[in-house]
């Protein structure tokens, strides 16, 4: 084998171990720092009925997002994503108005979601509500 | 021509890298005779490293808060994935550099190499050993465990011994009158910031006095000496020697190699080596366990305040002891360097060496 060759084989080698220890350090930090799931990053969120104000909503964390549950005029529930449309603040319940209103550029929305009013370009996200046995359901 | 070939090009048009690469790489000439224990350096500067890259993304999921502390470092251990790799390398990593750093100080007091016109190499490399284990005493706090908790206390408690001023010390040290919260926000505090830095900056002076001085040549024969001081600055060539780049680099991969193959090897296969059953309990400020007891580097100090029947008598004798190992280039003054050819000094170190280690002994057998 001529020297060439030969240095030629053993830069490949070195580079390849090196390639291989990289991976096997690379490995183990980057799913350290990866993000955590959290216990209801999946799945029902259960919440029982009587923690729901008459007039009120209840925020909650879904699937590591902020939503919320509230009773509608006719009586029926709506759940929604509580992250507003336009920038992604956090909405706000307005029990008088019976609105809900984000605090960072005047949005307003719904019960249902839809926009009454300011920027946000489209509804809040509509998440699946059921009621069995005094338990609110939601996902 | 290739893409790195362009981008070598286009920096050794502006920063004249190979230059660089020639003075400090392959031009820079270290002695035939230069053996394994030079590489202990290098060993060193990559074990801080891990311990700086390590210590950062415990940081990441790491609470410096006493009623959250234990409970952050038993998620990093059991629920983050490889967090127990991380924390495992971190806190057996800690104990390896101080033996490496050992091991390092032992060499260079076999072969001389303390001596004119390294003293200031010496001054500095031994400071670093104390900041080293300052670091480690403070990190050993943070998991806020019983052994945390009761060996910072006992830890503490000795400075009490200094006449005069030492109850106002411990209570200083502690940020009250008892180990608690206040302690903590203290030590994470001089652990992730304060020494990390003074040790980045001390191995940065270590450095620039090897590099003003040049390395030592080992003292293979009886006529190795010290060189003399003439009346200006002399650096210490070695004309014909190997160069750094890639013969001794690839000396200093193997020995970091071996190193990082002990380093796995405890994790892999004793990871609770250095841990104790009290590590596994969060701190309770009420209820002392029994047989508390540092870490094995200060085992022999632990053991000296037990000796003596006055901690500040003990405290005495360390000190002393301590100042002379500090300034022994100015204490051992004669030229020759080969071991053989100093029979006192080589009795004294190796009388030293076993006593540090029969008190250690002892103290861990106490």
């Amino acid at each position: 084998m001529k020297e060439d060759e030969r240095r030629l084989f053993l830069m490949t080698c070195i580079g390849g171990a090196a390639v291989v220890a990289a991976g096997a350090v690379a490995y183990p930090v980057i799913s350290y720092l990866a993000p955590r799931k959290g216990k209801d990053d999946s799945g029902v969120v259960t919440i029982p009925e009587k923690e729901l104000p008459s007039d009120g909503a209840k925020f909650f964390q879904f699937h590591g997002k902020a939503a919320v549950v509230v009773r509608k005029m006719d009586g029926s529930l709506s759940a929604l994503s509580a992250v507003c449309t336009h920038l992604g603040c956090i909405v706000r319940w307005e029990a008088k108005q019976g609105e809900f209103l984000c605090p960072c550029h005047g949005g307003r929305f719904a019960t249902d979601g839809k926009v009454l009013g300011g920027p946000p370009p489209r509804p809040l996200e509509q998440l699946k509500v059921t009621v069995a046995n005094g338990v609110i359901t939601i996902g | 021509m290739t893409l790195f070939g362009k981008l070598y090009n286009w920096v050794e048009l502006r920063l004249g890298i190979s230059q660089v690469i020639e003075k400090e790489m392959t031009g820079y000439l270290l002695p035939r005779t230069i053996n394994s224990w030079y590489s202990l350096g290098s060993v060193l500067l990559f074990a801080f490293a891990l311990q700086v890259v390590s210590g950062i993304l415990l940081l990441i999921y790491y609470v410096p808060d006493a009623d959250k502390a234990f409970k952050s470092v038993s998620v990093i251990m059991n629920e983050i994935p490889f967090g127990w790799l991380i924390r495992l390398s971190h806190a057996v990593g800690s104990n390896l550099m101080v033996a490496a750093l050992f091991l390092h100080m032992f060499s260079v007091l076999f072969m001389g190499s303390y001596k004119k016109p390294r003293e200031l190499q010496w001054v500095s490399g031994f400071t670093l050993l104390n900041l080293v284990m300052g670091i480690s005493l403070t990190g050993y706090l943070l998991p806020w465990s019983q052994l945390s908790f009761w060996a910072t206390t006992v830890a503490t408690n000795s400075v009490g011994a200094v006449p005069v001023i030492g109850e106002f010390l411990v209570e200083f040290i502690r940020g009250g009158k008892l180990v608690g919260p206040p302690t903590l926000g203290r030590f994470f505090a001089i652990h992730v910031a304060l020494l990390p830095l003074v040790i980045a900056g001390l191995i940065a002076a270590h450095l620039f006095f090897l590099k003003r001085t040049g390395i030592s040549t080992p003292p293979t024969s009886d006529t190795a000496t010290a060189p003399q001081l003439g009346n200006s600055y002399r650096y210490e060539k070695h004309e014909g020697g190997i160069p750094f780049f890639p013969n001794f680099f690839l000396h200093d991969m193997s020995s970091v190699a071996i190193y990082v193959a002990c380093l796995l090897g405890v994790v892999y296969f004793s990871p609770y080596l250095f841990f104790t059953p009290d590590s596994f309990v969060p701190a309770n400020p009420f209820q002392t366990p029994a047989h508390i007891k540092p870490e094995w580097y200060f085992l022999a100090n632990y053991q000296i305040l037990k000796i003596f029947p006055s901690e500040i008598i003990g405290l005495t004798v360390q000190g002393g002891a301590m100042t002379i190992i500090a300034l022994l280039p100015f204490v051992d003054r004669g030229d020759k360097r080969y071991p053989l050819k100093r029979p006192l000094f080589m009795a004294c170190a190796i009388g030293g060496i076993a006593l540090f280690l029969a008190l250690s002994i002892w103290g861990h057998l106490s």
